[in-house]
């Protein structure tokens, strides 16, 4: 790429993070899988492809479908910047998207907007430096130290209950952000139908829950959408808050 | 919970120097990442019309917000410390993961072999082979986010001319149907995760009124963390009241 000095700009800022994103999430790859393949070839371990491969395959059979899901169900949330933060990082659900409803919220801007994708992005960031000084003090630091004093009940309650006890809060701030009183009572309905009726009915979709949830939403709230209200508004519109 | 037998002779091997600097940096590789995008909103947030300030303001809330979260998922990940050694457990909970899927497939490969987490079975070459098979998958994740964006991009550009509305209706109705639907998958788990979700609903519900009626902003920010914690610790109680998971 060019070194020319562009005005600020959304095309700039695509650019920028697909280009940039795209390589560091590459690089992440690279070196948290060679991790592993060190390992392999300097322990003298008596370990054989053959062994490798059933232990993957078996990991990929459970997980094997969210590698294509959980892109296609976060996606439209995040966009394409997002994609590549959110897919290097991880802990999508219990960290960095509460952090982008957070500071949606904060400032008052709406999903699905130029600048609420902006807000999120820097939230994302935000959140990933937290992240990363967490990591690095708390586990990698002083981590053996830590599980020497914190009593056992303590770290079992927070791993059984660390994503319920955020997701009650985060979907509460998200309602009250977005406050769009209809696609809510659509994606609850949704919700609880697809949860709590369709999956124990038909478990083999279990895998894909929450991406037929979404998509079901957007369904029904867009074609019982106020076509007078959402339609003659223009992609310039840059407070566009979508219906309701 | 799962706890290494005490003679587990690959933990000298899983703190290796190596290790811990392939661990540092892919922490760095993921501050960089960050310190790109934040530029480049900083640089182009005004075709949007966002002011710095606002920029700022962004930033600062997302942090905050992690607060909680991050301190949670650091309790989770210092117990896996005795199980797989530091660095392995920094490279795989620190990127794309979360401890509980990490456990679950390591759990998974080693059971191909015969063997289960944390006790005598679980050898050095067992190890390695639910270490490979956990960094095999996240590096599915990985890959296919890297091969998918540019396609979704592509179809989102379309739907965006044929409609504009449509990209202004789809975000705010994946995120509302995404969290309702992770909501609800916890409900059936135990009473204790009903728990946990309505005392963290009910004091973020709070949090926000207060935010409101006193004119309080930081409390949009910190409520995530409030909630968590005190939703934590009615968990906690209602727990070992014996309203817990089965399986613990």
């Amino acid at each position: 790429m060019s070194n020319i000095i562009t005005s600020p700009s959304h095309a700039a800022f695509e650019r920028t993070t697909t280009k940039w994103g795209s390589l560091t999430l590459f690089i992440g790859f690279l070196i948290a899988t060679s991790v592993p393949f060190y390992l392999l070839f300097v322990a003298d371990a008596d370990v054989n492809l053959g062994e490798i491969l059933k232990g993957f395959l078996a990991v990929f059979a459970v997980y094997g479908v969210f590698y294509i899901v959980e892109p296609l169900t976060y996606f439209p949330i995040l966009g394409p910047a997002g994609m590549y933060q959110a897919f290097l990082i991880g802990n999508i659900s219990n960290k960095l998207l509460p952090s982008a409803i957070v500071a949606q919220d904060t400032i008052g801007v709406k999903p699905g907007t130029r600048k609420g994708e902006y807000a999120a992005t820097m939230a994302i960031c935000g959140a990933a430096l937290i992240h990363v000084a967490s990591m690095v003090l708390f586990v990698g630091i002083l981590g053996t130290w830590l599980v020497s004093i914190i009593p056992e009940p303590v770290t079992l309650v927070a791993k059984l209950y660390i994503l319920p006890a955020i997701l009650g809060g985060v979907t509460v701030q998200l309602i009250a952000s977005l406050r769009q009183v209809k696609s809510t009572l659509i994606a609850l309905g949704a919700a609880a139908l697809v949860i709590l009726v369709l999956i124990p009915l038909v478990p083999v979709l279990a895998s894909g829950d929450v991406a037929i949830v979404v998509i079901v939403t957007i369904a029904i709230t867009w074609f019982t959408r106020n076509k007078a209200m959402t339609d003659k508004k223009g992609p310039s519109d840059g407070d566009n808050v979508g219906i309701n | 919970m799962v706890m290494a037998s005490g003679s587990a002779d690959y933990l000298g091997l899983a703190n290796a120097p190596v290790l811990w600097i392939l661990a540092m940096a892919v922490m760095g590789v993921v501050v960089v990442q960050s310190l790109i995008y934040m530029n480049a909103v900083k640089k182009n947030a005004e075709s949007a019309g966002m002011s710095q300030q606002e920029v700022k303001s962004a930033f600062r809330a997302g942090g905050v917000a992690a607060i909680g979260p991050s301190l949670s998922v650091v309790l989770v990940a210092i117990a896996l410390l005795p199980l797989f050694g530091t660095p392995p457990v920094v490279v795989r909970v620190g990127l794309i993961g979360s401890a509980a899927t990490e456990v679950a497939s390591a759990s998974i490969a080693a059971g191909t072999m015969g063997s289960s987490l944390g006790d005598e079975t679980f050898t050095r070459g067992v190890f390695i082979v639910a270490l490979m098979a956990m960094s095999l998958s996240g590096a599915g994740w990985m890959i296919s986010t890297l091969l998918l964006t540019p396609v979704f991009k592509r179809s989102s550009h379309k739907l965006e001319k044929v409609n504009p509305a449509l990209m202004s209706i789809i975000p705010g109705a994946a995120l509302l149907a995404a969290f309702a639907a992770l909501t609800f998958r916890e409900l059936p788990k135990s009473p204790t995760h009903v728990i946990a979700i309505l005392v963290s609903a009910v004091v973020m519900t709070i949090c926000l009124f207060l935010a409101k009626t006193l004119k309080q902003p930081w409390l949009k920010e910190w409520g995530l963390g409030i909630s968590l914690l005190v939703g934590l610790i009615a968990s906690y109680f209602a727990h070992y009241a014996g309203l817990g998971a089965p399986e613990a």
